[in-house]
């Protein structure tokens, strides 16, 4: 008897678990009466005024689903709750290669969080369940740079809150060493490679340390760096793309020259550039901004600098720098409830407007701040990587490029290097790849909302 | 007898050197958890840490809540375990010691569950699960889990051993199904069910794709998804997912040290006709 009641009472402990009555953590939010008052209104042309009820001081939770930096983003949601004690807003971190899986499922069936981080890259397969931005256009514009590249169908989902893009990172260390300073750091890829044979070390006929390695990093320069030469991804239909040319072709012999001609390097010494420089040995790699928090995080002994990505002539103000990346504002879930909805454009609005929060989240992720509020930030002025990359408007984004580019360059390079295919045979194929596979995405490039886009093309 | 104590000899060198070689990994990855990340990134690998440090242990339950994700896939792990075992020996019993009308066909459907990939069922599975509003709970996880194919068939495989006679006796002496079945038929399929309760116990333990589908508090997440977010999109905190990941085989360990002397009994009586 007396088991036969432990076992009754066990199972109900168990069901009472299983259908989620396990103690939570409980809301922390509490119903408002009164709306805040005296508070500064913030924001430039776009303002936020926080003197005033959010959903008429009624509890409400939001979810927000997110893939990294949930400390940063917990910064927002934290001082947004601060004001509004009647929102709560839950973080939910995710694994990233998952979030893409789960979250298309999710907004499809109606569970999907209120608000969500968005990746470009995913662009398509989220547009569809995104709420537009409820904000006025000219405002937006007016404070954030690059917002009509992101208008669809007159309307904007999400915008870039900042810009990832390439420079060189050297080791000073072997910077030093090697007699150099600051400097002599390279303004043209003629300087970079006389720099790279000084910081080349050889023991007879082996190679020690490496002056320059692009090892597994094909992608970054290879579809940013023809820019630099006038040269776009796409023909002037924004639709075609345009790999197979002589200035892309000569990025890939100058790469190549290092190896071959200068020998600062080989693709057989460190397989990966960025963990060789990060393991030291090799002095100079290019790649994107990202690097910086990986040396802080996984290689802290090493004693980095930066400078921005040469160009082909001294002087000469490239057509663009580099192709960049944005890293991209919170998308709000178009099949929330009204309600949320709602808090979930305060809170867009919120965000967008409130300078120091946003600087701290482009120095996190070391990207150029689009909010033109930062523009001569201090803080923004002395980060390594930010300093380095100098005016954010000589940087040109073709749009959330399909993911065939970027693999079908880094085959380009495989066969190049490990195959001894010739680099023009290569570029033919690399042309054809991504023509076949990118022929029914519907994808329109943006390049022509480049300031600098030639009007007759 | 020296040619057989050689060959002795030479089997166990094999199968140390087997034994070694499938070991070295987790060696590594414990040893890998007192380390920096500096130094499990760096060039000069060492197998012994130059410099010890606890830092990454010390720093799991403060970034991710380790208890609480080890406590929540305990739970569902031996809750569905249990479930399984002894649905699934319930149905093995029935398709192996009774004659019906479509027990063959019954038989043949339970093996047919087991041939349908798990990825074509999820996405519909998933809607279904949103649809009846079990999403975020945890009879998401068992619901599905409840009846296992594989179960039925090692448990049906494993008592068509059972002798006939024993049960008939049984009868005769006045027990009812329900006593024959738990008094007689359970205790003497102790081994097969110390082996499935092993496998079960293992595949619930290391599940990710569903539990991350369907639940989406952190408080309510398993292990195997939290030990996914110590890899960003541009790194990943080798250090912090080593010790978590160290701390997660322990109760894997503790399974088998616990169900090892009848596993391999169990795992061979399954293949038993029956």
């Amino acid at each position: 008897m007396k088991r036969s009641g432990a076992l009754v009472a066990s199972i109900g402990v168990t069901a009472l678990v299983l259908v989620g009555c396990s103690p939570g953590e409980g809301s922390t939010a509490v119903e408002v009466t009164v709306a805040p008052s005296g508070l500064p209104v913030q924001g430039e042309t776009l303002t936020y005024d926080p003197n005033r009820l959010v959903n008429d001081g009624e509890v409400i939770s939001l979810d927000w689903w997110l893939w990294d930096g949930d400390e940063v983003f917990q910064a927002f949601a934290d001082a947004y709750t601060e004001l509004h004690p009647n929102v709560e807003i839950s973080i939910v971190n995710q694994p990233w290669d998952d979030y893409w899986t789960k979250l298309p499922l999710a907004l499809r069936d109606g569970s999907g969080p209120a608000l969500f981080n968005i990746h470009n890259s995913h662009h398509d397969n989220l547009i569809g369940y995104l709420e537009p931005y409820d904000l006025p256009l000219d405002a937006l514009a007016a404070d954030y740079l690059g917002v009509d590249a992101h208008l669809v169908d007159g309307q904007v989902h999400y915008l870039d809150y900042g810009l990832m893009t390439g420079l060189v990172y050297y080791n000073a260390d072997m910077w030093a060493r090697a007699g150099l300073t600051e400097d002599d750091h390279p303004a043209t890829w003629d300087e970079l490679r006389e720099v790279a044979q000084r910081l080349t070390v050889r023991d007879g006929d082996r190679l020690t340390q490496a002056g320059f390695s692009f090892n597994s990093l094909f992608r970054e320069f290879s579809l940013g760096l023809p820019y630099q030469e006038g040269q776009h991804l796409f023909a002037a239909d924004m639709v075609t793309p345009d790999l197979d040319n002589p200035t892309m072709l000569s990025v890939v012999e100058r790469f190549l020259d290092l190896y071959e001609v200068d020998q600062v390097g080989s693709k057989d010494f460190g397989p990966v550039a960025d963990e060789s420089f990060g393991q030291g040995q090799t002095a100079m790699i290019y790649t994107w901004g990202h690097f910086y928090g990986s040396l802080l995080e996984d290689y802290p002994d090493i004693d980095f600098g930066t400078f921005r990505t040469p160009v082909p002539d001294t002087g000469e103000e490239p057509y663009a720098y580099d192709r960049y990346n944005g890293e991209s504002t919170t998308g709000i879930n178009a099949g929330a409830s009204a309600e949320e909805i709602a808090v979930a454009q305060d809170f867009v609005r919120f965000s967008l407007t409130h300078a120091d929060l946003m600087r701290d989240l482009c120095l996190h992720y070391s990207v150029l701040p689009m909010y033109t509020a930062l523009a001569d930030d201090p803080a923004i002025a002395a980060h390594p990587v930010l300093s380095a990359l100098g005016d954010v408007d000589r940087y040109i984004w073709p749009g959330p490029l399909p993911a065939a580019f970027e693999s079908s360059v880094d085959v380009m390079w495989e066969d190049i290097l490990y195959n001894g295919v010739e680099p023009a045979a290569a570029l033919a194929t690399a042309q054809q790849t991504v023509e076949r596979e990118i022929a029914h995405d519907g994808f329109v490039s943006r390049e022509n909302h480049y300031a600098a886009y030639p009007a007759e093309r | 007898m020296i040619a057989r104590k050689a060959g002795a000899v030479l089997l166990h060198a094999t199968l140390l050197g087997l034994g070694l070689l499938t070991v070295a990994p987790f060696v590594w990855m414990a040893l890998s958890a007192f380390k920096t990340n500096a130094e499990i990134n760096s060039l000069d690998q060492t197998l012994l840490p130059r410099e010890w440090t606890i830092e990454n242990f010390v720093n799991l339950q403060e970034t991710f809540d380790i208890l609480r994700l080890f406590s929540n896939s305990v739970l569902l792990s031996v809750t569905i375990t249990s479930i399984v075992v002894y649905t699934s020996a319930l149905a093995g019993f029935v398709l192996v010691k009774y004659e019906f009308r479509g027990r063959t066909a019954i038989f043949a459907f339970v093996l047919g569950t087991m041939m349908i990939p798990w990825a074509v069922t999820i996405i519909p599975r998933y809607t279904m699960f949103v649809a009846v509003g079990l999403q975020d709970s945890y009879l998401s996880l068992v619901i599905p889990a409840a009846l296992s194919g594989f179960g039925i068939f090692m448990m049906r495989q494993s008592m068509g051993a059972v002798p006939d006679e024993v049960l008939e006796a049984a009868r005769l002496d006045g027990a009812s199904e329900t006593y024959v079945f738990h008094r007689i038929v359970l205790p003497m399929s102790v081994n097969a069910i110390s082996a499935l309760s092993i496998f079960q116990f293992l595949w619930v333990w290391e599940d990710y794709l569903w539990p991350y589908l369907m639940i989406n508090s952190p408080e309510k997440q398993v292990l195997a998804v939290g030990l996914t977010t110590f890899s960003g999109r541009y790194g990943t905190d080798y250090g912090g997912l080593f010790a978590a990941t160290t701390l997660s085989i322990i109760p894997v360990i503790v399974v088998y040290v616990i169900f090892q002397r009848r596993f391999v009994a169990g795992a061979a009586s399954a293949a038993v006709k029956g």
